[in-house]
């Protein structure tokens, strides 16, 4: 390389080896291509009357005001929170009695602590689409439905589980606690860890009794997790669909039809690619903000 | 006030409460399907619990891997995953790299922005990219859906491998210069190496994601020959007749074996580097 191409259309200052171009240049192409391309023509689709079946297009605003003066939407967003707010208090709830006990059992070198957080771990790491299958089986009315059969067991009469909007509903949560409750699980178990014994030793020397040292003690440390691990679940709770096709397919009726399975539908069963884009802009915008509170809370170590 | 061992003994016992109640909610549905995978079609209507049916068979296994193309989804299935996680450490790991080592300016905020497209559902993604890929003549291929996949893995396994680097010190890169080495032979030939645990990890986190990858093959491939395992299972529920549980409970079992498999064998790796990349961010 002669010095005159060196200082010519390539100046060092860009692509040197202590530049970050070049290292950065793959990840760049791929963001661009995958993430801020589709979103900005997500935005552009959604000022369209665009469809799958039509190749034209015009811009209008009147999908925008249609999609959300369809009451289908809000009856969508409530069936879409039930099912985010149920999830993240109980995989907390859960996953923090879990965490407890597996802290426990660690600290006292009780035998079984590895096996029982493989096996929650487990139904983590499952397909989405195996679990919705899974619990399909398992809520079933019919003889091989092992909840129902449980409840034969124990005298109880049986609970239709999948065919009826209410208990449909609370079917879909089951399931997604199972499989999110490992993640919470997992978090609240480091968070453990982390807290400083002196701390429970002080406690102690004052007489606090265990009931006392969790709650002025282990919740207040934990505090910074329970909020990054609530927007977290938030997120993947929102995004979920892939568990709830096998399971109810956003049935019955429309019971268990949530935002997610929602726009997919809107696009590829009534060919609405504008109608769809309007509600994946309103899911993009929760993320926007989820994103944004969970950044500040990072930063600032657990309070808003 | 009560004795320290006798505290202990109440505190171990509601640990174990704890721990069978964990194991009959996440360990009974999982039994269940094995116990059904193993059942002829006569024994799936027994209305009773029994775990281990009277005449046990193999045979749900054999008809789901070869009747229903199983192996077909299997594989493909593998394909992507490896495609999907392969491609996105390849991508990631330099740019991990500056992030780790070179100062620059936004270093911080295009890291957090990385971060932020995860929030962002695939399904998102995927509605234009779908109508782009159909005109590009790129729906039903592998390659295409792969890509996909790598961009999707891509802000987690730069998180990831990004806390790996900041784990080196950064002097064993700066002796390999100073010995004569390029930045880019120090990152290939020192740092990388050093990370190899977490190189491991990033893989099998991303590969079991990607195996599990559900809305991205769902709307960019139609054609059955090419559908990963996610999507063969759900058409093969939809398609089969109530009275062939046992074949769909074997079907199941095929489906999450792998990731978790995968998962158990190497956990020591993941749970380390989850617990490290959520709370430090």
């Amino acid at each position: 390389m002669t010095p005159a191409t060196k200082r010519g259309f390539s100046p060092r200052a860009l692509i040197g080896e202590n530049r970050p171009t070049l290292w950065i240049a793959p990840l760049l192409t791929v963001v661009t291509l995958f993430y801020l391309y589709p979103a900005f023509e997500v935005l552009r689709y959604s000022i369209t009357n665009a469809s799958l079946l039509e190749p034209n297009y015009e811009y209008t605003l009147d999908t925008f005001t249609q999609v959300l003066s369809d009451p289908v939407l809000y009856k969508v967003l409530r069936t879409t929170a039930i099912f985010v707010v149920a999830s993240i208090v109980l995989q907390l709830l859960l996953g923090l009695v879990i965490a407890l006990a597996v802290n426990r059992a660690t600290r006292r070198r009780l035998p079984g602590m590895v096996f029982m957080r493989s096996l929650v771990l487990s139904a983590w790491v499952m397909p989405g689409v195996v679990i919705g299958v899974v619990w399909a089986i398992v809520l079933n009315d019919a003889d091989y439905g092992l909840a129902n059969l449980l409840l034969g067991a124990v005298g109880l009469g049986s609970v239709p589980w999948l065919s009826t909007p209410s208990t449909a509903l609370m079917s879909v949560v089951i399931a997604n606690v199972w499989r999110g409750t490992a993640f919470s699980m997992i978090l609240l178990y480091a968070g453990l860890q982390s807290v400083p014994e002196e701390l429970y030793e002080a406690a102690e020397v004052d007489g606090a009794r265990t009931l006392q040292s969790f709650w002025y003690i282990t919740l207040p440390q934990l505090r910074p997790i329970l909020m990054i691990n609530i927007i977290l679940i938030t997120i993947s709770t929102l995004n979920t669909f892939d568990m709830i096709l096998p399971l109810t397919g956003g049935g019955p009726g429309q019971a268990t039809e949530v935002l997610a399975l929602r726009t997919y539908n809107v696009i590829f069963q009534n060919y609405s690619l504008a109608g769809g884009s309007v509600l994946a802009v309103v899911m993009l915008g929760i993320a926007m903000a989820l994103t944004l509170i969970y950044q500040r809370l990072l930063r600032s170590g657990g309070s808003l | 006030m009560k004795s320290r061992k006798a505290q202990n003994r109440v505190g171990d016992a509601l640990t174990y409460l704890v721990f069978l109640f964990a194991l009959l909610f996440f360990g009974g549905p999982l039994l269940w399907l094995l116990s059904l995978s193993i059942r002829t079609q006569q024994e799936i209507f027994i209305t009773s619990l029994r775990l281990i049916p009277e005449n046990p068979t193999f045979e749900n296994y054999t008809e789901v891997l070869y009747t229903a193309q199983f192996s077909v989804f299997l594989l493909n299935s593998l394909k992507l995953a490896l495609a999907g996680s392969i491609g996105a450490i390849v991508v990631s790991a330099p740019a991990a790299y500056a992030f780790s080592r070179l100062t620059f300016r936004g270093n911080t905020l295009f890291l957090v922005g990385v971060l932020g497209l995860q929030m962002i559902s695939p399904l998102v993604v995927v509605i234009p990219l779908y109508r782009y890929f159909d005109r590009l003549n790129l729906v039903d291929s592998h390659f295409s859906t792969a890509m996909v996949y790598i961009a999707i893995l891509v802000p987690l396994a730069t998180w990831m491998l990004k806390g790996f680097f900041d784990g080196v010190p950064p002097a064993l890169d700066e002796a390999a210069m100073v010995d004569g080495c390029t930045r880019f032979g120090a990152f290939l030939r020192v740092s990388l190496p050093l990370i190899l645990p977490g190189l491991t990890s990033t893989f099998v986190l991303t590969a079991i994601l990607a195996w599990g990858e559900f809305v991205v093959p769902y709307v960019l491939l139609s054609e059955p020959s090419l559908f990963p395992i996610s999507i063969g299972i759900l058409n093969f529920q939809g398609n089969y007749a109530s009275n062939s549980t046992n074949v769909l409970a074997a079907g199941g079992v095929l489906a999450m074996l792998p990731a978790i498999a995968t998962f158990v064998i190497l956990q020591r790796f993941i749970v380390r580097a989850l617990t490290s990349g959520a709370i430090k961010g």
